[in-house]
């Protein structure tokens, strides 16, 4: 078929038929020896122009259909595929990567490992070189594509300078200068802060609307993008388990796997309210339809008075600065917080507006250049669990009393004998903060502060709920040993730096807010993630009442509505 | 954290220039310090070395090559002095040492040391500036053509390195917050997690190289090797090529008229005879050659942070910032 007619939308962006693959790694096999399948007999088809999100669990599949569409399989992992898989006309098993890269970009969840030039402009025009396009070509298609993603003014920056999502952009950039009929995108907000995450979300669908690129998205905060989405695919066990618009998805999501719903769909459900929306404004719409466009302003309940306890963490004036080479930035400026044993706190806010660097400088990784900071004993779990995991056997990780006592604070005493990279991700994430517990419990007792640093990164909502779970056991302070002879009893102050709102809401009594180093916000959970836009949740932006931000919490203010 | 000696981009001549106008600059103040001994003249290098990198901007590349240029430099003076004998001049009579034997310090080993440290201080002080101010793209497009394997093999290091060391600093963070009951972590199961992880990145480096079409065999190859937008002559390079022939000029025809005036022994002889001060007087000025109109400026950040360097009071005062007062309030817990 002739390039015009691919460009006029003759041929399917992506059309895959029968697709089965299985990765060649020992670790993705069975235990009787056999290949375990990543993708099961897939067919789709994607027609140029439409905006596609793919939608499931983890290791559903998502990730492995999206390689193959560029070519990574099985050109580049190997691996047994069965099959057919076409792109804008080229037979995807036969091109390789680069050949395809004409037709397809491919964007995946960690900017840090996309770029692989000093500077950004040198970053876009990579791919065009290769193609060996004339140097004029290129400098127009680089600032064309700077210009479409509002990145001309960081042309000239080294790519180390950057932000996550300047990087993310700069990578999307280097993925669409060729023009390609298709763009690939692995959970590309996953890293990155509610406005950037929407910012990127939309900008694709400005690309998609405006340059006619067809987007197949794979995400699992769905309320993010769903709303952008022409089509949904739900993957199952490496297979297709639902293809269709997103107002079905939600419907069949409500029946089949409740994991895959959203917010405002589980609110809509829980009030019986039909039809299920697929974003803000569609709820809103149907709430206006019913006569509730307003619903009663709830009274505001006031931040309860701190507890009768003395503080297990005080700052007081704190400054801590970066020094990164020539630059020398305050990255926390004069912050005041004082967190209570029992409290589950969740500490937001932009990219870089220093919630890692409060956490670390708790921990005592930072040393503080002003101010005063006083801390009990405190284990923090940075963004990446498997830093904390060197040896192959979970025993020699954490071993005698203490190691056992901090593998059962955590449920994971009967994977003593496991190989930490045979367990699941969750339970990785759990055998990371036993370890950083291990030895600073006195006798069964927590420590008095457990910090998590961005701990729901590329997890599916099921994972979100063991997460939450495992938050309110340690806050709880019960009864974890239940099965030895001593509980612990005193509650842990459990703080957690995220961009996740939903999972705030799920968790969080209060919520800290903070911005370019300095606390803007510090409240009940209810009243700051009902008072915002980008951090509020999906119910509190559709109801837009004060302390109004689970779908049961809405349901119910709703359902009192309905009467 | 980024490393002093990382490429920073800025427009200012010496990073504006072609990589081949930087490297005869930088080079040819290099080769002086290979072609003399005279101490005035590998000050004056050293000189030129650290001016130029000052005015190109890279003035924390400039501190860190001086610290570890100037120890090396003090370590050849030491060691020349304890394991050389020769000079008239004992400054020290040390007494007998075991494999050493009989050692006397004396100052025109001391000098002749430092002399050759100063030829390593200098080349450290000019290679700082060179990765600080040349951009190591252009250098590898530059490269590509003539060396295709080898210029992929440089892109995939020179993007491993960074991304090895931020992992090796995530990992030693995550080994300093173990809990004490924990197994401690010795440096070999490190080193194999931070093995592990390096060949992981490299997997998805070598992943995305793939997706930009590294190993595409295109026809139109040929338009590879031209130059792009990014790659374009700058006005500066015939200024840096000919402040580096008139370098090399002077260094070549002062030797020749005997400027490298240094005998180290018996005794101490250093000339500063005309023409030795008129080839460091021009090797000196050489490192002026970055000097440009107006002040340079660093490409700023889009985000609007403000970012302030060590030594910038007036911008500490603007924020209501004084960092000395504030060290005093530093309490922990």
């Amino acid at each position: 078929m002739s390039e015009l007619a691919i460009r006029r939308g003759a041929a399917p962006a992506l059309a895959v038929e029968g697709l089965s693959y299985s990765y060649p790694s020992a670790s993705t096999r069975g235990r009787d020896g056999t290949a375990k399948r990543a993708l099961a007999n897939v067919s789709l088809e994607v027609a140029p122009g439409e905006f596609v999100l793919l939608a499931g669990r983890s290791a559903s599949g998502k990730s492995t259909l999206l390689k193959a569409a560029c070519g990574l399989v099985p050109h580049f992992h190997g691996g047994e595929i069965e099959g057919e898989v076409r792109v804008a006309d080229f037979d995807a098993l036969a091109a390789g990567p680069g050949e395809l890269a004409a037709a397809v970009g491919y964007l995946a969840q960690d900017p840090e490992t996309q770029v692989v030039s000093t500077t950004v402009a040198a970053e876009i025009e990579l791919p065009l070189e290769m193609r060996g396009d004339a140097p004029a070509d290129r400098a127009r298609a680089v600032e064309e594509v700077a210009l479409a993603l509002a990145i001309p003014h960081l042309l000239d920056r080294a790519v180390d300078t950057l932000s996550g999502g300047e990087l993310q952009r700069v990578a999307l950039a280097a993925a669409l200068v060729s023009r390609p009929r298709l763009i690939l995108l692995d959970e590309p907000t996953s890293q990155l802060d509610p406005v950037a995450g929407d910012e990127l979300i939309w900008l694709l669908r400005r690309l998609n609307e405006e340059w006619g690129v067809a987007v197949l998205l794979a995400e699992h905060r769905l309320e993010r993008c769903l709303a952008a989405a022409d089509r949904v695919v739900a993957m199952e066990s490496g297979a297709i388990a639902f293809d269709g618009e997103p107002s079905d998805f939600l419907r069949w999501s409500h029946e089949n796997d409740a994991a895959l719903s959203t917010p405002a769909a589980r609110l809509f459900s829980l009030a019986g309210l039909t039809p299920l929306p697929v974003g803000v404004r569609d709820a809103r719409q149907t709430l206006r339809g019913t006569g509730i466009a307003h619903p009663p302003h709830i009274a505001s309940r006031r931040m309860r008075d701190p507890r009768p306890t003395e503080p297990v963490l005080e700052a007081k004036g704190l400054w801590v600065e970066l020094d990164r080479g020539e630059d020398v930035r305050d990255v926390l400026r004069g912050i005041d917080l004082e967190l209570r044993p029992g409290e589950r706190v969740a500490l937001m806010g932009r990219n870089g507006a220093g919630k890692s660097t409060l956490l670390r400088g708790a921990a005592g990784l930072h040393e503080p250049v002003a101010g005063k900071l006083s801390v009990g004993s405190i284990a923090l779990l940075t963004q990446n669990p498997s830093d904390y995991l060197v040896r192959e056997r979970v025993g020699d990780e954490l071993p005698g009393d203490e190691g056992s006592a901090a593998l059962r604070v955590v449920g994971l005493e009967h994977a003593i004998d496991a190989d930490p990279r045979d367990l699941s991700g969750g339970e990785r994430q759990r055998l990371a903060l036993a370890i950083a517990l291990a030895g600073r419990m006195e006798g069964e007792q927590l420590p008095s502060v457990v910090a998590l640093d961005e701990p729901t990164r590329g997890m599916d909502r099921a994972r979100k709920e063991d997460l939450v779970a495992l938050i309110e056991q340690l806050a709880g302070g019960v009864d974890f040993l239940s099965h030895s002879e001593s509980k612990a009893t005193r509650p842990a102050a459990v703080v957690v730096a995220t961009h996740d709102v939903e999972f705030a809401a799920a968790f969080a009594e209060r919520v800290v807010l903070l911005g370019e180093g300095v606390v803007i916000a510090d409240g009940p959970m209810g009243e700051i993630l009902s008072g915002g836009w980008y951090f509020a949740t999906e119910v509190a932006r559709v109801l837009d009442l004060p302390e109004v931000v689970t779908p049961e919490q809405g349901a119910a203010v709703l359902r009192e509505e309905l009467g | 954290m980024r490393s002093s000696f990382a490429y920073k981009p800025r427009r200012a001549p010496l990073q504006d220039a072609s990589p081949g106008a930087a490297v005869a600059y930088l080079g040819a103040i290099v080769c002086v310090a290979f072609l003399y001994l005279n101490p005035l003249v590998l000050l004056a290098a050293g000189a030129a070395a650290a001016l130029a990198g000052v005015l190109a901007g890279a003035r924390a590349a400039v501190r860190a090559a001086l610290k570890m240029g100037l120890s090396l430099a003090l370590l050849v003076t030491v060691v020349n002095a304890l394991a050389t004998s020769r000079g008239e001049t004992v400054v020290a009579r040390l007494g007998d040492w075991p494999l050493l034997g009989r050692v006397d310090v004396t100052l025109e080993a001391i000098v002749a040391g430092l002399s050759y440290g100063l030829v390593a201080a200098v080349s450290i002080v000019a290679a700082a500036v060179y990765s600080a101010c040349v951009d190591p793209d252009r250098v590898l497009r530059a490269l590509r053509p003539l060396a295709g394997r080898s210029a992929l093999t440089a892109t995939l290091v020179s993007r491993l390195v960074p991304v090895a060391a931020a992992d090796a600093a995530r990992l030693r963070d995550a080994a300093t917050l173990r809990g004490p009951g924990a197994a401690p972590v010795g440096k070999a199961p490190l080193a194999r997690r931070l093995l592990a992880g390096s060949l992981d990145r490299a997997v998805d480096v070598a992943a995305t190289l793939e997706l930009r079409g590294y190993s595409l065999d295109t026809l139109r190859a040929g338009n590879r090797r031209r130059r792009s937008r990014y790659d374009r002559r700058s006005r500066y390079d015939r200024r840096f090529y000919a402040i580096a022939a008139v370098v090399l000029a002077a260094a070549i025809a002062g030797k020749l008229a005997g400027a490298d005036d240094f005998q180290a022994y018996p005794t101490v002889d250093i000339g500063f005879g005309p023409a030795t001060i008129a080839v460091a007087a021009v090797v000196a000025l050489s490192g002026l050659a970055p000097l440009r109109r107006g002040p340079n400026r660093q490409i700023q950040p889009a985000d609007g942070t403000k970012r302030l360097s060590r030594g910038d009071k007036s911008s500490r005062r603007r924020l209501g910032v004084d960092r000395s007062a504030r060290r005093r309030g530093v309490a922990r817990v």
